[in-house]
């Protein structure tokens, strides 16, 4: 396999990107912690990133696919709420702050180890050209 | 780990620190011409894909200014890449004038 010396920026440049997509996600499922209504009826439903690759080529990590989280939605108690059921209880979207709030510091260290990566292997090839000196 | 091939072996007609290979011998066979000329032409052929880097890290650069792209991580690597690619070509030519500076001082 062709080695190319600009592969691995393009590499972490996939996980950077990949990473930045992912906290996209999050912060809309942070922002959306609290809408009971997507428009039609329904509590805004939790979005997930699916990162995938290509082992062949060694081209990077693919973030193409956004899932949604199927589980059901919790219900509170909130008579008087425009969404309310003849009992009083209202959906709320299926997020959890906590949960959240963990992937967001797991996607903001994968873009971290990538940043670092990318770093790492520019001074490389900079240790590298000192040699011609 | 760190291969210049794509970018340099391939438009460097001289055979650096493997061995020759056929086209290699055939054009210093034939041509008879000096390393060191092979070198600059090779040196040119690097300068305009340094170039073609730094170009699209300038249009990138003014896109993210005008904002017609937001993706900083893309300007990023652009500039990357054009920095590397400079350097390697900086450290090349300063290997070659060197050599030409001890080669014209050279005692007869």
């Amino acid at each position: 396999m062709e080695i190319n010396s600009l592969n691995p920026i393009d590499i972490s440049l996939s996980g950077l990107q990949a990473q930045s997509k992912n906290i996209e996600i999050i912060s809309s499922n942070v922002a959306n912690a609290q809408s009971t209504n997507n428009g039609n009826g329904q509590p805004y439903r939790r979005i997930e990133a699916e990162m995938t690759t290509n082992t062949e080529n060694m081209d990077g990590v693919n973030l193409d696919n956004i899932i949604e989280d199927m589980s059901e939605f919790p219900t509170i108690f909130k008579p008087g709420h425009p969404s309310a059921d003849e009992r009083g209880y209202v959906k709320v979207p299926n997020v959890t702050l906590p949960t959240e709030m963990m992937n967001l510091n797991i996607a903001a260290r994968a873009y971290q180890a990538n940043t670092a990566v990318l770093k790492r292997y520019q001074q490389m090839v900079e240790t590298t050209l000192e040699l011609l000196r | 780990m760190i291969s210049f091939d794509p970018t340099i072996s391939s438009a460097m007609p001289v055979s650096g620190m493997g061995g020759m290979d056929k086209a290699n011998a055939k054009t210093t066979g034939s041509a008879g011409s000096s390393g060191f000329g092979d070198a600059i032409k090779a040196v040119e052929n690097q300068v305009s894909k340094v170039d073609d880097l730094q170009q699209s890290s300038d249009v990138s650069i003014q896109d993210l200014l005008t904002g017609k792209n937001e993706d900083l991580n893309s300007v990023v690597s652009a500039v990357a890449k054009a920095d590397m690619s400079f350097k390697l070509l900086v450290g090349v030519r300063n290997k070659l004038i060197e050599a030409y500076t001890q080669t014209m001082n050279m005692q007869v």
